[in-house]
């Protein structure tokens, strides 16, 4: 007899609904351990750690001591099939060692102590230092021991000296020695396309060129004899310094950037010394092959592209998706296009940076730099011209013709109408072709040439392929947040008189902004964190200089950049010592981790304000 | 105002369209044929045969009449002017045979006295700031070598690698011929190259079984011998020692009267082109067969004949092109890819054929003596549908192989071009990705979307979200520096943790629906997972701890010397044949999990939520329970846009490139040579040519890392550049018509709702 379903003592199919329930958790459960992850060891890099000395036992029976702060205990296997607890340890002293890390048996270490006097300093060279002061010797030669009570303060002051020596050799070098570079680049330019121009009666003018490049030699071999003198002050002062195997060591108080003594920071100490390093990580330029210091061009160089790519991306988004919702006939056509602009989100973005290095670069950039390869022979390149021209009175002839906003009656709606999207796509294919194979242009930069200035990657060609490859993203927004703007709205408006467009300005896109903005923040969120296609179109892992900056024309489009996601790519993969290198990576991670979720938890809290409000304006 | 918005919306229509084009244009001359059109024609007059020869840059061609005297001639009269050399060679002697070796500008002429003389040619360029450089020619002899004295040479060839030069030649006709051969030694010291000393004369003419040598050729290495016999066989000779050894003797053209047309080396001299009477032309690889431990020559292609025979050869000396002519074409070819690049039709019997060192022209003479100089624009000739997607059987390899090696520091190597692997590669990934995303993303909609309070999923809904946004970089980190070391020595826990999390889940669930309903009250329904998150964290930590017992139980190997170690990374290679690598399959399929599982649950889980309410009350008010609800009515409803889902990440998946490029390594999957692993014995033993390639634990390469990782230093415009881009093209037809499949799909969907 078949039961029913009264006398069945259990529910059927709880067994596949706890299997629904286990991947939901196992999902969560990723997420959470990903950020938690990610966060810890992000964290975590700038929290000072105790330093601890061990006196480990070597193979030979003797006995050595050896600090540093431990990194992790692990497992490993021994020839013999066994296996053994080790630690590694993080000893700092490059110089002296020759590497950051060392692996000690577990079963080696005798005895491990924590002494208080140990200092940790952070150099400019070969990472952290870990010893035990000795003295300080001043350039005169008085020492002061560093058991002396103003040891301490004395030294604090040496490296608060060194530091802003350093900071105005920066400014020295970078600054005033970089800009008389920068002006005697520019005249040896100007005379090499005066020579190159071979016009007679330039040679006044080259002459009076190279006296002037004389004088600024002059000013220039001054100030680096300046920076000369600034460095040697740099070296004058030594530290003393006894590591844990024993060795004395001097080091320059000029290169040392900070100091501390790990074992005895209390947590307000520790907390200084965590807000100095979160500080220093954030605002101060990068050292040692990017593994030490600050990543501040990075954060720069986002922020500068991303912006860039909203500023590109809003405005021909929104107006692609107001053509495509409010004046493009809803037809066969229209839905196909928007099917495919949908699915243009769904392109791996490295083939938006394919286009964008074979496009941007290689087409428009080197076309901006020396005009054009393969120019049409003038007896083909003026009709063309011609045609262009009579395409462009065409297609500005059937603008100013067209019907006036909401009056798509159906008999106006005839040949003119069909006619325009052919003569806008003609007019813009023999734009193209017009500018692009002109014969008679040869580029704003050719003088510098074969060096590219635009042909090759920068920020303006990233940021484009970022905005083309998030364009799909502002457009689905925008569209839907259009779709989303009561009729009821809209009529009103048209019923007051407004036109077309003004009904689309002043009524239906104030209501759609934070429905584009959701977009645009999204939008900003995708291209932020995307590597692949700037690896092809402009990023590097050292920028000079950056892409902002105050010196005339203050925005430098042409400029590569540096880039938070690129920082970790290069950090991780193609660092020299990438062990040393990885608290770095899991702290740009965890900057850029931060700024993708903010940026998409402002774009989702905007939307569900958004659905709040038309959800209300319903009724 | 409307018109401008009109216009502007047109246009970026039109540009986001332009992307496919510009892809497309840059692609499209990949595909293209060589064309050839004369451009030039410069008379040597009062001549009728001899032998001609190209500069580098086309602009002096030389005329070698056979004896004495070499004419260069200029193309551009106004720029460069003729010259005429005289070569000085012994006065009794006559030239009874000569030869231009033009990848070193060598004339190598046999004399009637027995001897070989060697000359060299010797351009020099002062190039104009612009246009054609005027160029000069001369000649001068660099050796003059004494083989069998009195016997006329009739064919010579000689070869210098350096400390090793070689001189061989055939002297006496028919069946008195002989074959010669004499290694030169030269002497280096502190002050440099010294005294060349010519080493004994060896007759290896008893080395050919009684066939008589009437070919012969010396590959670059001037440590073999190369030499076609009357009967139609090939010779394969190496030095061994002081001695020469046959190492092979082949038939070219099996059967009787398939006579030997000629033999002569591809570029390189790995290849050895022959081709018969009727104007088959073969070529034979030196290569190490299967089994054995020495090159021989092997056939790996074969070119449709050319009608009327082959009269003249001539390869390239920059790719692996080469040219063939008789009284009616010229034909140019690519070996790598058997394929005819271009034949021109010729109203002329070719005297000799020559091309200059960029391979951009070709000079032909006729019998007036004219030189026709033809302009070669074949930029691309390793390209095409066949290099790109089938098996090639490449120089140096034992079978034709799917291979992708794009670069190498020799000039003379031979680009691999194979999309296969690398289109392997990618859906490899994908389907790891999958494999592992696919149950969690969609158990996890079906939760949400059915079994969750609508309060709590307001709030899971975004957090999963959120996980879409994740950039790649940060998972790829991950997936390599951390995730990889971390599983490396840990796979057996990786598989007890896979297999313990849905066994203990379902248990649970068997058990809980066995308990008295008044205890199933106390957990309101919809939050079991709240139940499930410590146990799964638990069944995660007693997995991760089970891993090495079941190391030891299941994944022993034995050593040579009869140890047993438990290592599952020691027993994979044993059992399989693959290799085992740490950053493999399994970390970037678990990473690119990451990536995937957000996009297919939130588009999953809209669908499932999409379904209307009235069917599934109608199916509650029948008595279904939760799960009879979904899997009876809303599965099915919902099952087009799961399926959209799914397409969009495998999408997702397919472009991914980050990811793949920290946590593959990329490099892994190269062999000591840079050769892409593939087709090597391994899974299947080699049997199924692409079923290694499917190895989770190894490495692999996609299409979008390689782009990321090679586009940066390919040259603009070559041929590897424009095959990145067929890669790019590829992709996005791939990714593009899947998601647009999938929007059609949906929105099928969502019309069949709205009627209903």
């Amino acid at each position: 007899m078949k039961r029913t379903a009264s006398q069945r003592k259990h529910t059927p199919g709880e067994i596949q609904v706890w299997l629904c329930a286990a991947g939901l958790a196992c999902g969560l459960l990723m997420i959470a351990g990903l950020l938690l992850l990610i966060f810890g060891n992000g964290v975590v890099v700038f929290w000072p750690k105790p330093i601890s000395e061990f006196t480990v036992r070597s193979a030979d029976g003797s006995e050595s001591k050896i600090s540093g702060e431990l990194v992790k205990t692990q497992l490993r296997r021994t020839a013999e099939g066994g296996t053994k607890a080790e630690i590694q340890l993080f000893t700092g002293n490059k110089d002296a060692y020759g590497l950051g890390f060392r692996f000690i048996d577990k079963e080696a270490i005798l005895s491990e102590s924590r002494p208080e006097g140990l200092m940790l300093a952070e150099r400019m060279e070969y990472g952290d230092a870990l010893f035990h002061p000795v003295q300080l010797k001043r350039k005169d030669g008085a020492t002061l021991p560093a058991s002396a009570p103003e040891f301490q303060g004395t030294l604090q002051q040496r490296l608060d000296e060194g530091n802003r020596l350093r900071s105005r050799l920066l400014h020295l070098e970078k600054g005033r020695i970089g800009k008389i570079n920068a002006r005697i680049k520019a005249m040896e330019l100007r005379i090499k396309e005066l020579l190159a121009g071979g016009k007679s009666g330039t040679g006044p003018e080259v002459s009076a060129l190279r006296d002037r490049i004389a004088r600024e030699q002059k000013g220039f071999d001054t100030l680096v004899a300046e920076s000369r003198q600034m460095r040697a002050r740099l070296e004058e002062d030594e530290l003393t310094v006894r590591l844990s195997t024993g060795e004395e060591r001097t080091l320059k108080t000029g290169s040392i950037v900070y100091c501390y003594e790990p074992n005895r920071l209390s947590l307000i100490g520790k907390l200084g010394v965590f807000l100095h390093h979160v500080i220093e990580f954030a605002t101060s330029e990068p050292r040692e092959a990017n593994t030490e210091g600050g990543i501040f061009p990075a954060i720069f160089g986002t922020f500068v592209m991303t912006i860039l790519l909203a500023l590109l991306v809003t405005p021909f988004g929104v107006i692609a998706a107001i053509y495509l919702r409010e004046y493009a006939s809803q037809g066969l056509l229209v839905r196909i296009v928007r099917i495919c602009v949908n699915n243009l989100a769904g392109v791996p973005s490295i083939v938006f940076g394919v286009f964008g290095l074979g496009f941007f670069v290689y087409g428009m950039g080197a076309f901006i730099d020396g005009g054009t390869r393969i120019p049409l022979p003038p007896m083909w390149w003026f009709p063309v011209a011609i045609a262009f021209l009579v395409c462009l009175t065409g297609s500005i002839l059937l603008a100013v013709q067209s019907p006036p906003a909401g009056a798509e009656s159906e008999n106006r709606r005839g040949f003119g109408t069909r006619l325009k999207p052919i003569v806008a796509t003609l007019t813009v294919f023999l734009g193209v072709l017009t500018l692009f194979q002109c014969p008679y242009f040869h580029g704003f930069f050719s003088s510098s040439l074969p060096t590219p200035t635009f042909g090759t990657g920068g920020i303006l060609w990233a940021s484009l392929t970022l905005a083309l490859m998030t364009l799909p993203v502002v457009i689905v927004a925008t569209e839907e947040a259009l779709a989303a703007v009561p009729r009821g709205v809209r009529e009103a408006a048209l019923a007051c008189g407004a036109s077309k467009w003004q009904t689309i300005q002043r009524v239906v896109l104030p209501s759609a902004l934070p429905g584009v903005m959701t977009g645009v923040i999204l939008a900003m969120a995708r291209g932020a964190g995307e590597v692949a296609p700037l690896m092809i179109t402009g990023v590097v892992k050292l920028a000079p200089s950056l892409p902002l900056d105050f010196e005339a024309p203050f925005i430098h489009a042409e400029r590569k950049f540096m880039h938070l996601g690129f920082h970790i790519y290069d950090l991780g993969f193609q660092s020299p010592d990438s062990e040393a290198a990885k608290p770095m990576v899991f702290a740009t991670t965890l900057l850029l981790i931060l700024l993708v979720v903010v940026l998409n938890l402002a774009a989702i809290s905007l939307r569900a304000h958004l659905r709040r409000k038309y959800q209300a304006s319903a009724f | 105002m409307t018109s401008v918005i009109g216009f502007g919306g047109v246009c970026i229509v039109v540009a986001v369209f332009g992307i496919f084009a510009f892809i497309l244009s840059e692609v499209f001359p990949l595909f293209g044929k060589a064309r050839l059109h004369e451009t030039a024609r410069v008379g040597f007059p009062g001549t009728s045969g001899g032998i001609i020869g190209l500069d580098e840059w086309s602009q002096l061609p030389f005329h070698y009449d056979g004896q004495r005297t070499l004419r260069f001639q200029p193309v551009n009269p106004a720029v460069n002017r003729a010259q005429q050399v005289t070569l000085t060679l012994p006065d009794a002697a006559t030239v009874t045979s000569h030869r231009f070796d033009a990848e070193h500008d060598r004339l190598i002429l046999g004399l009637s006295d027995g001897q070989v003389a060697v000359f060299q040619l010797k351009y020099t360029s002062s190039s104009a700031a612009k246009g054609t450089p005027v160029v000069t020619g001369t000649s001068f002899r660099e050796r003059l070598l004494p083989l069998t004295p009195g016997l006329p040479v009739e064919t010579a060839d000689y070869k210098d690698a350096g400390d090793r030069k070689l001189v061989a030649a055939i002297q006496g006709k028919g069946g008195d011929a002989k074959l010669l051969v004499t290694a030169l030694r030269q002497t280096r010291s502190l002050m440099g190259a010294g005294q060349v000393k010519m080493g004994e004369r060896i007759d290896l003419t008893a080395k050919l079984e009684g066939q008589h040598p009437e070919r012969l050729l010396i590959p670059g290495s001037a440590d073999s011998l190369i030499v076609g016999t009357d009967r139609g066989e090939v010779f394969y000779l190496f030095s061994k020692g002081i001695g020469w050894e046959v190492r092979q003797h082949f038939k070219p053209f099996e059967g009787e009267g398939r006579q030997l047309g000629g033999i002569d080396l591809l570029l390189g001299d790995v290849s050895l082109v022959a081709w018969n009477a009727e104007g088959a032309v073969r070529i034979f690889s030196l290569f190490v067969p299967e089994g054995q431990t020495t090159r021989v020559f092997g056939q790996t292609k074969a070119f449709p004949p050319l009608a009327g025979g082959v009269l003249h050869y001539l390869p390239s000396q920059r790719n692996k092109s080469f040219a063939l002519a008789n009284d009616q074409v010229l034909r140019v070819c690519h070996a790598t890819t058997e394929g005819v690049r271009a034949s021109v039709k010729l109203a002329f019997r070719p005297v000799d054929l020559a091309s200059d060192e960029k391979n951009e022209h070709l000079a032909l003479l006729d019998p007036a003596g004219f030189l026709h100089l033809f302009e070669v624009d074949d930029p691309h000739p390793e390209a095409g549908f066949r290099a790109f997607f089938s098996r090639i059987w490449y120089e140096g390899s034992s079978k034709p192989k799917y291979e992708w090696q794009s670069t190498s520091g020799t000039d003379d190597f031979e680009p691999k071009l194979s999309l296969t692997p690398l289109i392997i590669g990618s859906l490899k990934g994908t389907l790891y990705a999958l494999f592992f995303a696919v149950p969690i993303a969609l158990l996890a909609a079906i939760f949400v979307a059915q079994f969750m309070h609508p309060e709590v999923k307001k709030v899971v809904k975004p957090i999963m979200e959120i996980m879409a946004s994740l950039p790649s970089v940060v998972l790829g980190f991950l997936a390599a520096l951390w995730l990889a070391p971390l599983i490396e020595s840990r796979v057996p826990s990786v598989l007890a943790i896979s297999l313990l999390i849905p066994l203990l889940s379902a248990l649970l669930g068997f058990a809980w629906s066995r308990l008295p309903i008044r205890y199933r009250n106390l957990l309101p329904k919809g939050s079991e997972y709240l139940v499930l998150l410590p146990v799964v964290i638990l069944t995660g930590w007693v997995g991760w701890q089970l891993g090495p017992v079941l190391e030891r139980a299941l994944f022993v190997t034995t050593t040579p010397e009869g140890g047993r170690i438990a290592d599952f990374r020691l027993w994979w290679p044993q059992v399989t044949g693959t290799p085992y690598d740490q950053r493999n399959c399994l970390v970037v399929g678990f990473m690119m999990g990451f990536a995937v599982i957000p996009i297919i649950f939130t588009i999953s889980e809209d669908s499932l939520s999409n379904v209307p309410p009235s069917i599934i009350s109608a199916s509650e008010a029948l008595g279904a329970s939760r799960w009879q609800v979904v899997r009876t009515v809303v599965l099915p409803v919902a099952s087009a846009g799961i399926f959209s889902a799914l397409m969009i990440g495998f999408g997702r998946a397919v472009g991914e490139t980050m990811i793949v490029v920290m946590a593959t390594g990329n490099t892994a999957i190269m062999d000591a040579n840079g050769h892409l692993l593939l087709g090597e014995p391994g899974l299947g033993h080699g049997r199924f040519p692409l079923a290694d390639h499917w190895n989770i634990f190894n490495g692999m390469r996609t299409l979008s890392a390689n782009i990321a990782v090679e586009l940066p230093e390919a040259a603009v415009h070559s041929t590897h550049y424009r095959t990145l881009f067929l890669g790019a093209m590829v992709l996005f037809l791939m990714t593009f018509s899947l998601n647009t499949a999938a929007e059609l799909l949906r929105q099928r969907l969502r019309e069949k709702f709205r009627v209903g």
